[in-house]
């Protein structure tokens, strides 16, 4: 069920952050700088939304689709993207329903942040793209996207990775407690539930999102300008709506979108991953502290390998790029 | 209007020491459970102990209290300990109006005309609304964190995000996941907070225990809820208390000679130097910043917090 990222690779990782990186290490690129952005974006109308998205890569290679969370934006995959467009992937880095460039193209519909939305955000953005399969991986709202969609859509998907294993919300146990450590990492959550907690977000976003990354990340140590670069995509007209949203239905305390209603109602069955899947943790992940996969194997059903990631946090394609790009080439490979 | 009180330095009792025995008292709608100490005839001391604390957060003051001569009283609040509600029916409300009434009931039910009023967190509440509600009946206030009668009109107006991060408490409390994880984990809770309150103070588990056991009290999550919930406009109050409450939304001063003191460790208030809340007080007010004390500062300094309520009593 478990093994650990290979010591071949730790070493490598290892010997790259001591600045001596080894000859297949400068290859694949060693961290980009603050100022690098993944441009240019291009943007299709895809669904309720106008999604805008980076791509990297041959347009004839197998695709892979990266997801990102909250709140974080594309940026998350600025050293992932270009490894695996390296390796001959078709990449697709969108920005999720609230983020960035992406815009509702009605302004009547629901600034849902569901589960059931951004998983099908994502399928029809490859109905958009005329995309038939692709490698789906994300972590946190970007996790839980690839989840919804690997799991409800099997046949559009050859593989997927995830931070933090099976993320489909289980909505009729929202009311039951977690242990109080657990709780408290929540405070976000428990906060945007009361309008106060709206009106902190959208006055204090940046302040928020920087909290955030801290208690989630201890061990990144991220820059301003890394910060800034990805705030940004927060600057999004939807982005309070959606954030809200998200979190009060979590709890059964927002009623869906209709238009999800189907695809919620299946999800509520908390549907099995029938595809080949990855699943890793990082063991400095501060709100979802790692763990060994066990207590989500039975909602894998075909070959499942769970990893934990030495030094990596919450936004963990970023700080341990090398193993996330790794997790998604042995898929694409398959 | 700030001075820096000298920091604590005298050895504290034991953690098997126990405030007792208690005595019990029919005041307004509650059975109020007390400790009492000091001669009978001495000015009467109030120590209101918050959440979620009990009156052993006065274990090292009321001795010292007492031995000046003070008579001392330490309830504990509705909700805590072996205090209960008289009738099944009343609301279980933990709202500021209440638990103010409620220090006036037991002054009433006990003949005490006039007393100092201290405390801290919900107790310092109590002791503000009684303070600037009954002026008359108060010789002086001592409070930690200041002017605390809640401006429940502002409350959905944010804080900066690490003061709310702070406040996560009050926002789980919301949930009824959050009254579920308090009935189920109310002893875990408890020392969560208290860590993240008095990040200097190191309680031992039998310091712990002995005040944790007040919160299994039948009535606790009843109270903690709903005190949270009105606190943000959630919850209606008891009727009963609406017009108190009704006095309280213009958050009126506080007339009565007062000392506020602010632990320099304090996780939860952080210290001020007392100016935002200045105008508040329109009688002599001093304000203390203590040293390393936390948000529980009577049990953390009690000789700060005993000689602020001594000087009041004296003056």
């Amino acid at each position: 069920m478990s093994d650990s990222v290979d010591r071949g690779r730790r070493l490598l990782l290892g010997a790259a952050l001591s600045g001596i990186a080894s000859r297949a290490f400068a290859q694949a690129g060693a961290p980009a700088p603050p100022s690098r952005r993944m441009e240019p974006l291009k943007h299709v109308d895809a669904g309720v939304l106008n999604i805008a998205y980076y791509e990297a890569g041959p347009a004839d290679g197998p695709v892979a689709i990266l997801l990102h969370g909250f709140p974080y934006d594309i940026h998350t995959y600025v050293d992932v993207a270009p490894r695996l467009s390296a390796q001959g992937c078709r990449v697709i880095v969108p920005y999720l329903r609230g983020f960035g460039a992406t815009r509702f193209r009605d302004p009547a519909t629901l600034r849902s942040g569901e589960q059931a939305a951004i998983g099908a955000d994502v399928i029809a953005l490859m109905d958009a793209l005329g995309i038939q399969h692709a490698a789906l991986a994300g972590h946190n709202w970007g996790g839980r996207a690839a989840c919804v969609a690997a799991a409800l859509w099997p046949e559009r998907c050859r593989g997927m990775v995830t931070v933090n294993s099976y993320l489909i919300q289980n909505l009729s146990r929202a009311m039951v407690p977690l242990s109080p450590k657990y709780e408290v990492a929540l405070w976000y959550e428990y906060y945007f539930q009361l309008d106060r907690g709206r009106a902190g977000l959208a006055a204090n976003r940046r302040e928020i999102a920087r909290l955030l990354w801290k208690q989630w990340s201890p061990a990144w140590d991220f820059d301003d300008a890394t910060f800034d670069r990805t705030a940004a995509a927060h600057d999004n007209p939807d982005y309070v709506d959606v954030v809200i949203h998200s979190y009060r239905h979590r709890f059964g305390l927002a009623a869906g979108d209709p238009h999800y209603a189907d695809v919620q109602r299946r999800l509520a069955s908390l549907p099995p991953i029938s595809v080949p899947s990855v699943t890793l943790d990082g063991d400095k992940d501060g709100v979802l502290p790692a763990g060994d996969g066990s207590a989500s194997a039975s909602k894998f059903t075909s070959r499942r390998i769970h990893r934990v990631v030495p030094g990596a946090g919450h936004n963990l394609p970023q700080e341990a790029p090398e193993a996330f790009a790794a997790a998604v080439m042995e898929l694409i490979r398959a | 209007m700030s001075e820096k009180a000298a920091t604590a330095s005298t050895p504290r009792t034991q953690s098997s020491k126990r405030l007792e025995p208690l005595r019990q008292v029919d005041a307004g709608v509650l059975s109020i459970a007390y400790y009492e100490a000091g001669p009978a005839d001495g000015p009467a001391v109030m120590l209101m102990h918050g959440f979620p604390y009990d009156i052993h957060s006065y274990v090292d003051v009321a001795p010292q209290l007492a031995a000046q001569g003070c008579r001392v009283i330490v309830p504990y609040l509705r909700g805590y300990g072996p205090t209960r509600f008289r009738d099944s029916a009343t609301p279980r409300s933990g709202e500021q109006a209440a638990v103010g009434a409620d220090m006036m009931a037991l002054m009433d039910a006990i003949g005490i005309k006039r007393a100092v009023f201290a405390g801290y967190d919900w107790g310092g509440r109590a002791a503000c609304v009684g303070a600037a509600l009954w002026p008359e009946r108060c010789i002086g206030l001592v409070c930690v964190n200041s002017y605390l009668i809640q401006d429940i009109a502002k409350a959905m107006t944010p804080q900066r995000p690490e003061r709310e991060l702070a406040l996560w408490y009050q926002y789980y409390f919301q949930l009824e996941r959050g009254r579920a994880g308090l009935a189920a984990n109310r002893r875990e809770i408890a020392r969560i907070l208290w860590t993240q309150w008095s990040p200097n103070w190191a309680f031992d588990d039998a310091c712990f225990e002995r005040t944790a056991v007040a919160h299994d009290n039948p009535d606790y999550v009843d109270v903690v809820i709903h005190s949270y919930r009105h606190r943000f406009g959630l919850a209606d109050g008891d009727p009963q208390y609406a017009e108190i409450q009704h006095r309280l939304a213009a958050l009126p001063p506080i007339t009565v000679p007062t000392i506020t003191l602010d632990g320099a460790g304090d996780g939860v208030a952080p210290a001020t130097d007392g100016t935002a809340s200045a105008s508040k007080f329109t009688g002599r007010r001093v304000h203390r910043v203590v040293p390393r004390a936390g948000h529980n500062l009577p049990q953390e300094a009690p000789e700060v917090f005993a000689a602020a309520v001594m000087e009041l009593v004296k003056a």
